[in-house]
């Protein structure tokens, strides 16, 4: 027994080998996931605590060309839940999740048991209760927290940004709209979305085992970087006569759509483009596609007799008529074998090139056509601009149709001459007839002016881009005295305007049928002009698709339309009644007008009585209880049964208001109302005039700095008498 | 004790031991920080277990070592009484009654017990040199482990359990058992293991033992089959040992184990700590530490004066092997998880005083090896 066997020594060396291997075993194993794949265990380790947070980026404000904030985005928050953390609450005091459910149900207005499924959801860590909450919600659910001293482990709020567009409906089709995520997806935020949505940042924080968030644990915070703005062409206050004229004509004659464009002649900017039907982009879901079509560059169609304007113009630079030229219209013409009847019965007789124009005469405009040729009418059509997009920075627009130039007949020469057959965009028509009222000079059409960093500074100007000399200026200026005398003294005379000078032409257009051919009884109103017509600022076409009820003629129903937003634009822009009166119409039914009363702080009820009182309608925008703004101002003129825009707050000072970087008011003391108004809107402020004459008195004193978009009311007074 | 051969002590036995201890108190200041009340908290019990265990350890050296096999079947009536009282005043902790309440402190008896049977199967094995040659002869040593190792099954404690058969099996391959036959037991043994597990999850066998110890025993095949609790474990350490690199994150810096990723990190994970924390660096030394204490104990094996104390050795040995492999394993996943501490470097108080005891009995059978006379 004192002996060790020789066997246990042998066995003590076979244990000694198997101890090795499995030794070997380990350490390969060890070597395998720590040093070969070390770094992928170390990514998993940093995955396991570092939880990354997307802050997101301001997006960019979009302001009107007087920075008019139009879309705005809010800091909102949204409600956010740990369920790790709830559940940690749960089992400390059982029964707190319930609770926790009903008091967020309540106040977000969701389903208790919904709300009690999400923040309880296993194995995550973040859900969303709801996203973007009103913020009064918010402010409901923080006070009622606060006051009942209630906890609510694992809940927090988490700001987001919501885009909002502050006036609601007004130029709806420009802005275009964003969806949850604040992704641009139509319009001018779809297509400046990489300028306006900014950089995202992010926040990135070390989480422990049990997902609660380690206070002074390693973190970074990425500073997002806020989107640019964009400095619109559009003017504020023209766009709220257009829409204010849209909303009146949608009333009155309920049609299939409308369109109207103000443009500015020299530039190619648009002041103001709006469509009916139209939508509020703070609540885009509630309305269908149709309504959300910008149908001034998305939907062609025939521009009848505006379109002689492109013909007239053709002609007249090409020679192939001259002033003094004579038509006789016997009631049609005769193409070939087909005969295409003027639309007065019995026809206009003998006319001189004026009378053709004034008169819309088909006849005559298809001689002048016919004695153009294809040829060269074709040529004008694409210098023009019309079967190719105007390049205006909105999605989806359309190029238009035109009879292939190949197999054009002298049918279709002689239909095309009278603005049938071939079919364009709202956006096109008024680009062309802008370049006549531009001197020749086509301009392309513009939405953006600049381009801001988030501080403001200008980053990119959009200078106005002239795309040809299409006419000669002499033939131009020509054109835009015939076009006066359409509206003194031809078919446009509904559209004149006591003391402006003003031009344009009616068009009156049978509706095509998908299937080819006229739609029986459907038509398409429209006017086209521009003023004041020795030298043209604006032009403004007003498109009128299928009115209800008659009379359905362009002149009858597109014109007075154009006459009361031409008026109160060129009230706008400051430009004053010519001294050298034209000759009055002979059947002006001038519409009586009468002046705006104050309304702003009165109730919505006691506004629309004062309203009511001097012949004038109501239209709201935004909720509320008050008046905190209107528009047009008080002390304009205003045909009557014209509505009134209201906006509705509940308390003045809650109109929004965004603060953005301060302006230094310019003086403008003895300017006169166009120059003070340009030096404001320079400085990034508002103007409002008070008086006629040259300025003598301003709201804010010159020099000082107030926050861009403020007021500045300028007094003006009329000349004083100069001595001897 | 013959104060003259204290000179003959394995030093180098006596160092790892040592650094082991040192090494221990290290990482788990580290790993316990955000554990106890304190940050030192557990670090100073373990202290204060490993002075005990010192202690036991050096009274141990004035006994020989012989003495105890002589009260062998007192010991070991003993031990079943004491893995029995688990089962009258044994503290549930879930689901399991593992621990006795002495005092302020709890101890583990199936900690103890694995010594104790060592001590006992020593001596009845010794007894028994020359006879372990056929099955029938073979039968009585495994019905003597079965005993305990069944009151320890039911506690219920599947990884000691498996520690009991480990030592039973190198003792009695140490003893001279006959090989053939060891073998092919160990072979059909896991062979039954495996097909059961198998029919039960292919077919619903039904197995003696609770689900979540079926599910530990294969987890580290797929960490999927339960990825919430056995199998997080598993990818947690895993992580944590991967992500340590070469060299390791540096001591209190490791993210899984201070942001509580990594569960039971001072216990049976403190080798995922070591990995993380320390790095290939840390663990090849750590292991290098063992690898020398078992060396040197094969060494003793080797040079005991008697079959009994070679034996004893062996037993100490396989147990600490076994502890290595598989909480070692089970942290780089190619084990079960079985809730096996890693010796001396794990936190607990009744581990601790068995290892430190057997570190007592391996240097008292050093001290009274077999000199050789010339």
């Amino acid at each position: 027994m004192f002996a060790t066997p020789v066997q246990v020594r042998k066995r003590s060396a076979t244990v000694f080998l198997l101890f090795g291997a499995l030794l070997t075993i380990l350490l390969f194993r060890l070597l395998w996931v720590q040093v070969v794949n070390g770094a992928f265990y170390a990514s998993k380790a940093e995955n396991m605590r570092m939880r990354e947070l997307v802050v997101e980026a301001k997006r960019g404000t979009i302001y009107d060309r007087n920075m008019h904030s139009l879309a705005v985005s809010i800091s909102v928050d949204s409600v956010v839940a740990n369920p790790s953390e709830v559940m940690r609450g749960e089992r400390e005091a059982p029964g707190r999740a319930r609770e926790t459910a009903a008091v967020l149900a309540q106040f977000l207005e969701m389903d208790p048991e919904k709300v009690y499924g999400l923040i309880t959801k296993e194995n995550v860590s973040f859900v969303y209760v709801k996203r973007k909450v009103d913020p009064d919600k918010i402010t409901n659910l923080r006070n009622y927290v606060q006051e009942k001293n209630l906890k609510m482990p694992g809940i927090s709020y988490v700001p987001e940004s919501k885009r909002y567009y502050e006036k609601g409906k007004l130029a709806a089709h420009v802005l275009g709209v964003t969806d949850t995520d604040a992704r641009g997806l139509e319009g001018l935020e779809f297509i400046f979305d990489q300028q306006l949505k900014g950089i995202p940042g992010r926040l990135v924080s070390e989480y422990d085992g049990q997902n609660r968030q380690l206070p002074q644990a390693e973190h970074a915070f990425i500073r997002p970087t806020d989107g640019r703005g964009l400095v619109l062409t559009i003017d504020e206050t023209v766009q709220y006569i257009v829409e204010r004229e849209l909303d009146k004509l949608e009333r009155e004659r309920k049609p299939k759509g409308a369109t109207i464009i103000v443009m500015e002649v020299k530039t190619g900017r648009i002041l103001a483009l709006g469509n009916r039907p139209t939508f509020d982009p703070n609540d885009r879901t509630n309305f269908s596609d149709a309504a959300r079509r910008n149908r001034a560059i998305s939907d062609v169609y025939e521009p009848g007799s505006t379109f002689k304007i492109v013909t007239a113009s053709a002609a007249l630079e090409e020679g192939t008529v001259k002033n003094s030229d004579r038509f006789f219209d016997p009631g049609y013409a005769k193409v070939g074998d087909r005969r295409v009847r003027c639309w007065k019965d019995g026809g206009h007789g003998d006319q001189t090139f004026e009378e053709v124009v004034q008169n819309s005469c088909n006849p005559g405009f298809i001689a002048i056509g016919l004695n153009l040729g294809a040829e060269k009418f074709y040529r004008y059509l694409k210098a023009f601009g019309f079967g190719q997009p105007t390049g205006i920075s909105l999605n989806g627009e359309a190029t238009g149709i035109l009879v292939p130039q190949a197999n054009v007949k002298p049918i279709d020469l002689a239909t095309m001459s009278i603005g049938q057959a071939n079919a364009v965009t709202p956006i096109q028509l008024i680009t062309a007839v802008s370049a006549v009222a531009n001197g020749g000079k086509l301009m392309k059409p513009q939405l953006v002016e600049k381009v801001l960093d988030a501080q403001g500074g200008v980053l990119k100007s959009y200078a106005p881009e002239i795309i040809r000399q299409v006419i000669s200026q002499e033939t131009a200026q020509h054109l835009n005295l015939i076009l006066e005398s359409v509206v003194s003294k031809g078919t446009g005379k509904n559209a004149y305007i006591d003391g402006q000078r003003v031009g344009g032409k009616t068009g009156t257009a049978q509706k095509i049928k998908s299937g080819g051919g006229y739609m029986e009884g459907e038509y398409v109103a429209s006017f086209v002009g521009l003023a004041p017509a020795n030298d043209p600022v604006v032009a403004c076409l007003v498109v009128v698709d299928a009115p209800q009820g008659e009379p359905h003629f362009g002149g009858l129903v597109a014109a007075p339309i154009f006459k009361l937003v031409m008026t109160d634009v060129l009230r706008h822009l400051g430009i004053q009644p010519q001294a050298e009166h034209q000759e009055t119409p002979a059947a002006g039914d001038t519409v009586e007008e009468v002046i705006v009363p104050s309304v702003t702080g009165l109730s919505l009820l006691e506004a629309q009585d004062q309203l009511g009182r001097v012949r004038l309608a109501a239209a709201t925008e935004g909720f509320g209880t008050k008046v905190v703004r209107q528009q047009p101002e008080p002390g304009e003129k205003l045909a009557i049964s014209t509505a009134v825009i209201l906006y509705l707050g509940d308390d003045p000072k809650a109109a929004p208001v965004i603060a953005g970087a301060s302006a230094v008011c310019p003086d403008v003391r003895g300017k006169g109302i166009r120059q003070a108004g340009e030096l404001l809107a320079q400085a990034g402020l508002s103007f409002e005039p008070v008086g006629s004459g040259l300025a003598h008195k301003q709201s804010v004193q010159p020099g000082q700095a107030v926050p861009r978009g403020t007021v500045v009311q300028v007094e003006f007074a009329p000349l004083p008498e100069e001595g001897p | 004790m013959d104060l003259k051969r204290i000179k003959n002590i394995d030093v180098t036995l006596l160092v790892s031991v040592f650094l082991l201890l040192t090494f221990s108190l290290i990482i788990l200041s580290s790993a316990s920080s955000n554990v106890g009340r304190e940050p030192l908290d557990f670090v100073r019990k373990q202290a204060t277990w490993m002075l005990i265990g010192i202690t036991l350890a050096g009274s141990f050296l004035f006994v020989q070592y012989q003495t105890m096999a002589r009260f062998s079947w007192y010991i070991y009536a003993a031990n079943l009484l004491l893995l029995m009282t688990v089962f009258f005043i044994g503290i549930n902790v879930n689901g399991a009654v593992r621990w006795v309440n002495i005092g302020a402190f709890q101890f583990q008896p199936s900690e103890f017990s694995k010594l104790i049977m060592i001590v006992t199967f020593a001596d009845f094995l010794a007894r028994r040199q020359g006879q372990l040659n056929t099955l029938k002869e073979l039968l009585p040593c495994f019905a003597y482990v079965a005993v305990p190792m069944l009151l320890i099954l039911k506690q219920p404690d599947l990884g000691t359990s498996l520690v009991l058969i480990a030592i039973m099996i190198g003792m009695m391959y140490a003893a001279g058992a006959n090989k053939r036959i060891l073998t092919s037991l160990i072979t059909g043994g896991l062979v039954v293991i495996v097909f059961s597990l198998y029919a039960h999850f292919q077919w619903g066998l039904p197995l003696p033992l609770q689900e979540y110890q079926i599910n530990r025993l294969i987890i580290f095949i797929n960490p999927d089959l339960d990825p919430v609790r056995t199998g997080y474990h598993i990818r947690q350490s895993l992580i944590a040992i991967g992500s340590g690199g070469l060299f390791g994150k540096g001591l209190f810096n490791g993210t899984q184990a201070q942001l509580n990723f990594l569960p039971e990190h001072h216990t049976d994970f403190i080798f995922s700590v070591v990995g993380e924390e320390l790095g290939f660096a840390g663990v090849f030394g750590l292991l290098l530490l063992f690898f020398i204490l078992i060396v040197r104990g094969l060494r003793i094996a080797r040079d005991a004066r008697d079959i009994y104390g070679s034996l004893l050795v062996i037993g100490i040995l396989s147990m600490f092997l076994f502890h290595i492999m598989i909480n070692v394993g089970m942290t780089i996943g190619i084990m079960p998880v079985t809730g096996i501490p890693l010796p001396f470097v794990s936190y607990g108080g009744s581990a601790m005083i068995t290892n430190m005891a057997c570190i007592g009995i391996l240097l008292n059978v050093n001290l009274r090896r077999r000199t050789i006379l010339f």
